[in-house]
C-alpha cells in the first residue's frame, strides 16, 4: 500500500464517511497467480513472479486498495508448517497442511514454534526483504503483519472436526492448545514487526470463529484474539467470512477495528450488530457475482447493496471474502467504477 | 411404547454418554431398534438441523449431537442385522479427488446416520475408481460427492462422468454440496440433487430415494 491509501484506511477506521467511499480487496495466491496468468506453486515459489503479480494488480487498478499487500503467504499452510506439519503442494492447487495432533492428549507434547527458525516462516521474512527495496521503490510499503487466527491454525494441528468437537469434550487440552499457538502468534506479529518498521497493522484470518456459539467464541475465541491483537498498531484487521452474527458483537472487545466478513448477513445488520464501532469491508458476493457475474450483474448488485445502506460511515467496499478465483478484470474494474459512480 | 424423551433431549444437547445409556434403557425396556430410531433419533437429529439452521446450534453442537448418534448406532447395528431390517438407503460419501476438506462431508455423514441412512464414509481425496469399487462391491443407492474448494468442484463432475463411463451411473442417485457449489453448479454437472447444507441432505436424500 502506498502512503495515500494507507492514509485513506486509516481515515476510514477512525470513521470518517469518504465520498466516493473506497474500495479494497483481500488478494492472495487462490486468485493473483491465476489471474496474472501464471501457477499458485510458480508464485509461491518464485520471489519475481510474486513480486510482479502483485505490482501488475496494482497497475491494473490503481483505485483500489489490496489488503494486506504484498501478502507473503503459503496459503495454508505458513503458520502450521512451524509446528511441523506436513505439507502438500500441487502446482496449480492450494496447499494443504495435514494435521499434527491425533488427539487432544497430544497437545501436551505439542511445542511452540520460534517464528524465526521454523517451517516456511523464515521464508515469509526473507521474501519480502529481498523485495522490499523494489516494493519501496514502487511507492509502497509492507504494512501490516499477517497471520492465520488462532482458532484456524487450532484447526489445521487437529483436524477441523476434531477440534471443534474438543471444545466441548476437552476444554482444557483446547484452551492450552489455543495458549501455545496464541503465544507462537504474539511472538510470530512480533518478528515481523521487527523485520519491517513500516508496519502499522495486524491482519489475523479466522474463519473458525464463525463455526461456534457466542458463549464458546466467549471462551474459546474472545481472550486469545485479545492476545493476539494487543500490539499497539493502528489498524486491527480481521477476516471471518464465515456467519458471524454470534461473534460480531464481541469483537470490539478484541480491539479488532476493521472486519472483512462474508454474504450470510447485510453491512445494515453488521453495522448493528458491532455497534457500528469497527470498521466494515463488504459484502459483494464473491463467488457468484463477483467471479461468475457478468459486469452488469456486479452493477446490480454493488448499487443494491449501496442504497440499501443509509450510514456509510467506517465503510471500505469489497467482496464478502478474498478476492475469489478467477474473478475477471472487469468484473473488479465494474464494482470499482460503481461504488464511485454511486458513493460520489 | 416407552417414552423416549430422555434419549432425544440427550442427542438434542449431545450428552454422549446420557444418550446411550438411554437407548440401551429403551432397548432392554423392549423398544424395537426401529422404532428407538424412528422415534427417537430421527426426531432429535432433525430438531438439531432445525437449531442449527436457526442460528441456535453451530457447528460443535452439530458435532456433539452427531457423536451422541453415532455411539447409538454401535448399539443397533448388530440388533438390525439380526433383525434383518434394513435402513433406509446405502449412501456412500466421500469429498472429491484432489480435496483434503472433511468437515462439510463429516456432518453430511451424521445426520444421514442420524436420520436413518446406512453411511459409508470413504474419506477425502477420493478417487473416481475408489467410488467405482465401493459401488461394484456392494449395492449403493445413493452417493454424495462433497468439494469444499473451486479448484477441487471439477472434479466432481469428471467423478460423474467416470460413473457413466463404468456403467454404473443409472444405479445411483448423486447429491453433491460444499462451500463453492451451488444449485446451478450441481444441475449442470448432473447431479441429482444439491444441499446447501448438512442438516437439509437428509430431506435431500429421502427426496432422491423417493423419486
Amino acid at each position: 500500500m502506498n502512503d495515500q491509501q494507507w492514509n485513506t484506511l486509516v481515515s476510514v477506521v477512525r470513521g470518517e464517511t469518504l465520498s466516493p467511499l473506497p474500495t479494497a480487496f483481500i488478494i492472495d495466491s487462490p486468485w493473483l497467480p491465476n489471474w496474472a496468468g501464471h501457477t499458485i506453486l510458480d508464485y509461491f515459489t518464485d520471489d519475481r513472479i510474486f513480486l510482479d503479480d502483485n505490482l501488475k494488480a496494482m497497475r491494473a487498478f490503481p483505485e483500489t486498495m489490496f489488503l494486506p499487500g504484498f501478502w507473503s503467504e503459503y496459503g495454508m499452510c505458513t503458520e502450521p508448517s512451524a509446528f511441523g506439519s506436513v505439507c502438500m503442494w500441487g502446482e496449480d492447487e492450494f496447499p494443504f497442511a495435514r494435521k499434527v495432533l491425533r488427539s487432544p492428549a497430544d497437545v501436551e507434547h505439542l511445542e511452540k514454534p520460534n517464528p524465526r527458525k521454523h517451517g516456511l516462516l523464515p521464508f515469509v521474512i526473507k521474501r519480502l526483504k529481498h523485495l522490499q527495496p523494489e516494493i519501496e521503490m514502487a511507492g509502497h510499503k509492507i504494512r501490516f503483519a499477517v497471520a492465520r487466527g488462532p482458532l484456524n491454525i487450532a484447526s489445521f494441528l487437529m483436524g477441523t472436526p476434531e477440534f471443534l468437537e474438543a471444545i466441548k469434550t476437552h476444554p482444557e487440552q483446547m484452551h492450552r492448545l489455543l495458549e501455545i499457538v496464541t503465544d507462537f502468534l504474539v511472538e510470530w506479529i512480533a518478528v515481523q514487526r521487527e523485520a519491517f518498521p513500516s508496519i502499522d497493522g495486524i491482519f489475523l484470518l479466522d474463519d473458525i470463529v464463525g463455526f461456534v456459539s457466542r458463549r464458546d467464541c466467549e471462551k474459546f475465541a474472545v481472550p486469545y484474539l485479545q492476545r493476539a491483537f494487543a500490539a499497539d498498531v493502528t489498524v486491527k484487521f480481521f477476516h471471518n467470512d464465515a456467519p458471524c452474527k454470534a461473534s460480531s458483537p464481541l469483537l470490539e472487545s478484541t480491539g479488532i477495528n476493521l472486519l472483512n466478513f462474508g454474504v450470510q448477513h447485510t453491512l445494515s445488520d453488521m453495522k448493528s450488530w458491532t455497534n457500528n464501532k469497527i470498521a466494515l469491508m463488504g459484502n459483494i458476493p464473491p463467488r457468484d457475482v463477483l467471479a461468475e457475474g457478468t459486469p452488469e450483474d456486479v452493477k446490480r448488485s454493488t448499487t443494491e447493496i449501496l442504497n440499501a445502506l443509509a450510514d456509510r460511515s467506517r465503510l471500505i467496499v469489497s467482496c464478502g471474502g478474498g478476492m475469489p478465483p478467477h474473478a475477471p478484470t472487469e468484473n473488479i474494474k465494474a464494482l470499482i467504477s460503481t461504488v464511485e459512480e454511486v458513493t460520489r | 411404547m416407552q417414552d423416549l424423551t430422555e434419549l432425544r433431549n440427550a442427542v438434542i444437547e449431545g450428552e454422549v454418554s446420557a444418550a446411550v445409556a438411554a437407548a440401551r434403557e429403551a432397548l432392554d425396556n423392549g423398544v424395537q431398534p426401529l422404532d428407538l430410531i424412528a422415534q427417537g433419533i430421527g426426531p432429535a437429529m432433525a430438531e438439531v438441523g432445525r437449531l442449527f439452521e436457526e442460528g441456535e446450534y453451530f457447528v460443535p453442537e452439530l458435532l456433539m449431537a452427531a457423536r451422541a448418534t453415532k455411539e447409538i448406532f454401535v448399539i443397533l447395528r448388530p440388533l438390525l442385522a439380526q433383525t434383518g431390517a434394513k435402513p433406509m438407503a446405502h449412501i456412500l460419501l466421500g469429498t472429491v479427488q484432489g480435496d483434503l476438506h472433511d468437515i462439510g462431508k463429516n456432518l453430511v455423514a451424521a445426520m444421514l446416520e442420524g436420520g436413518g441412512f446406512e453411511v459409508t464414509d470413504l474419506g477425502v481425496d477420493v478417487p473416481p475408481e475408489a467410488f467405482i469399487s465401493a459401488i461394484k462391491k456392494r449395492p449403493v443407492q445413493i452417493v454424495g460427492l462433497s468439494a469444499l474448494l473451486t479448484t477441487t468442484m471439477p472434479a466432481m463432475k469428471s467423478t460423474i462422468q467416470a460413473f457413466r463411463e463404468a456403467g454404473v451411473r443409472d444405479q445411483i442417485k448423486i447429491m453433491v454440496g460444499g462451500a463453492p457449489i451451488s444449485k446451478i453448479y450441481a444441475d449442470s454437472i448432473g447431479a441429482d440433487g444439491y444441499s446447501e447444507t448438512a442438516a437439509a441432505s437428509v430431506d435431500l436424500a429421502r427426496r432422491l430415494m423417493a423419486s
